[in-house]
């Protein structure tokens, strides 16, 4: 394996509430090499978007770290050199709301190049309209308009251009399509893939939707309630998906032909609620869904196994060679 | 087709708003047909009308802005918008259902679920002899209905509030409220469009047994081709206010002929992983000035000068497929 760019080590995030603690993100971990695509998926409330935010220091981790190329980047966006801020970018889910409506695309796009210093006056336009070029908006068209007076697709270009501003190699994708029509949604994925090729950027890739990860992710992770239960490069975890929780995720996506029915598990038939982060289930917190529970699952949480290589489970199905029978 | 057996029709169907920047002119003639014991789906992207169709067979467009320029909706043969008003409210209350996108709106947040449940019971229930439902047989009417959505422990739901629920559970108390009553027709949209997949996959199937059993007849608004494909027999694919390809769902799915359907299909990504299409060039049209012709020809890459001249009708496509489009105007007999 290559020198990760990035790497999570027992990434934690808790959340003190009246109700009690919210397990956001429990004691994760994962690398990433440059160029990859890590598609993180999972449901409301698995702490996706969470881990999002620690990588591009919204929140400090509660425990555990954050390394980019090596280097311990656990500290907020407050306490983060420039330098740093310059590297890992984010686009958001919502473009409506992530770009201020009173401002033009012009004045959107030129505060990351004022904030960091990359270019004034003359050049600082000429940086726009390169940057609009870049995500196939033309310049003259767009650059003096205000985000509501485009379509939600263009918003989240513009939202990707702003990303890109500041000539990043790690952008955070927080569910960039999700809000989009599909046909729309085409257009950014092209574009984004265009654009990782071109650029040479890594992309930590936030979503629900497994189907559209089949197309985008080098590697694919599947968090539920706040932890990895699986993680493994694409083609291998579409073609052996080994958690039971993996296996309800695809047989419960609805397709669009016989071809990709055939290549759903057919087992692993959706049941229960996603319970409470702030109530996690004990043992395995998948224990009460799963259809191949087994006596321990509700006792003791299991240890993440490597299966194969670069496959990662987390399930008492899965024994690892020293664990025996427990 | 026997004609008795027609529940739903609508028949080139026009509404437009007003509104400060002038007339939007958004439905366009919209023809379909939902026949006795059938599920059909209404399919098509975001602004695309799906949702002004739905409400104008519900007749709850507000009255201005909107206005129906034309067109009727025929229920079991009679016009649902020249209805008087009790005619509407019976119609209504006893023989159309709705389940919406998001429960939290159409679930009253200062009413226990219980309360809004039995509401509904009394309102439109009868017994066989035609007289009104004792408390008990509400209640237990109620309960049943909570059930058969498989929500666990309905008698603890009945008196909890609908922020007390999750997003899942507020959704299968939409839909018991929309399948405790007698109704024939249920109009569904989007109804699992907000919840997570595993979640949208329970409902589903409960909605496809109840449907079922209760033989209703479903026209089910969506923009998931997924969705249409597991719970309908027969599709329509809606673009910028018209119908522009309807047949099998399962059949236009695996080969849709209408450029705009081929260019959806193209986008959707698949399982197979062999990429995903560029999309579709452009976007919908501004219904204050939408284009002549055939509403999708700006955005179509098989253009041909007639089509900005006058819309296309339907052309024959394959067995019971049809599309409103002129490449198809010679296998049309």
């Amino acid at each position: 394996m290559t020198e990760p760019i990035l790497e999570a080590r027992g990434l934690t995030k808790f959340f003190p509430t009246k109700r009690g603690t919210v397990r956001a993100v429990d004691d994760i971990g994962f690398r990433m090499s440059p160029g990859d695509t890590l598609g993180l998926v999972g449901e409301s409330g698995s702490g996706k978007t969470t881990t999002a935010q620690c990588v591009v220091g919204i929140y400090a981790p509660t425990t555990g770290d954050i390394l980019f190329h090596g280097r311990s980047i656990g500290a907020t966006a407050a306490k983060r050199s420039k330098e740093l801020k310059r590297e890992i970018r984010i686009v958001f889910q919502d473009p409506g709301s992530s770009l201020n409506p009173k401002r033009t695309i012009k004045q959107i796009l030129a505060t990351p190049l004022a904030v960091h210093h990359l270019a004034s006056g003359r050049e600082q336009l000429a940086r726009i309209s390169a940057l609009l070029e870049r995500v196939e908006l033309p310049p003259a068209e767009y650059l003096y308009k205000h985000p509501q007076s485009i379509g939600g697709g263009e918003k989240q270009m513009v939202a990707i251009a702003r990303a890109l501003a500041t000539d990043p190699s790690f952008v955070v994708l927080d569910e960039p399509t999700s809000a989009l029509d599909v046909s729309v949604q085409a257009k950014i994925i092209n574009l984004l893939l265009g654009l990782q090729k071109e650029m040479g950027l890594t992309y930590l890739f936030i979503t629900h939707d497994m189907s559209l990860m089949r197309n985008v992710a080098s590697r694919v992770a599947i968090m539920y309630l706040g932890k990895l239960s699986e993680i493994a490069d694409t083609a291998e975890f579409f073609q052996r998906p080994l958690h039971p929780y993996t296996k309800m995720l695809l047989s419960s996506i609805p397709v669009v032909s016989d071809e990709e029915e055939s290549l759903k598990p057919a087992k692993g038939i959706s049941r229960g609620e996603i319970p409470s982060p702030v109530n996690i289930p004990p043992g395995c917190s998948f224990h009460s869904r799963c259809p191949s529970r087994l006596d321990v699952c509700d006792k003791i949480d299991p240890a993440t196994v490597e299966v194969a290589p670069g496959h990662v489970v987390r399930c008492h199905l899965y024994p690892g060679p020293q664990e025996g029978s427990s | 087709m026997p004609n008795s057996s027609l529940l739903l029709e609508i028949r080139n169907l026009h509404v437009g708003f007003r509104i400060f920047e002038g007339h939007l002119r958004v439905l366009a003639g919209v023809a379909l047909v939902v026949n006795e014991g059938e599920r059909v789906g209404l399919v098509g992207e975001t602004g695309c009308g799906k949702t002004t169709t739905v409400k104008s067979v519900l007749r709850v467009l507000p009255i201005p802005p909107a206005r129906v320029a034309g067109g009727e909706i025929l229920y079991r043969g009679r016009d649902v918008l020249r209805m008087h008003r009790h005619a509407l409210h019976v119609l209504r209350r006893q023989e159309l259902t709705a389940i919406f996108q998001d429960p939290l709106q159409s679930l009253n947040p200062v009413f226990t679920v219980g309360s809004q449940l039995r509401d509904i019971v009394r309102d439109s229930m009868r017994t066989p002899e035609g007289r009104a439902l004792s408390r008990r047989e509400i209640e237990a009417r109620c309960i049943q209905a909570l059930e058969e959505t498989g929500m666990p422990d309905p008698d603890r739901i009945m008196s909890n509030y609908p922020i007390q629920l999750s997003g899942g559970m507020r959704q299968r108390v939409c839909i018991a409220e929309a399948l405790s009553t007698t109704a024939r027709l249920l109009l569904a949209d989007e109804p699992t469009t907000n919840l997570d997949v595993t979640i949208q996959d329970q409902i589903l199937r409960k909605l496809d047994r109840l449907v079922d059993q209760k033989g209703s007849s479903v026209l089910m608004i969506t923009h998931s081709m997924g969705v249409v494909r597991d719970l309908t027999q027969r599709i329509y694919i809606m673009y910028a206010g018209s119908i522009v390809e309807t047949g099998p769902t399962r059949q236009l799915l695996a080969s849709p002929k209408h450029p705009y359907t081929q260019g959806l299909m193209a986008s959707v990504p698949r399982l197979t992983g062999r990429g995903v299409s560029e999309g579709i060039p452009g976007r919908i049209p501004n219904y204050l000035e939408p284009p002549p012709g055939c509403r999708f020809h700006p955005r179509c890459p098989h253009r041909m000068p007639e089509c900005s001249v006058e819309a296309p009708p339907m052309f024959d496509v394959g067995a019971d497929q049809r599309a409103a489009c002129y490449l198809y105007r010679r296998s049309s007999s």
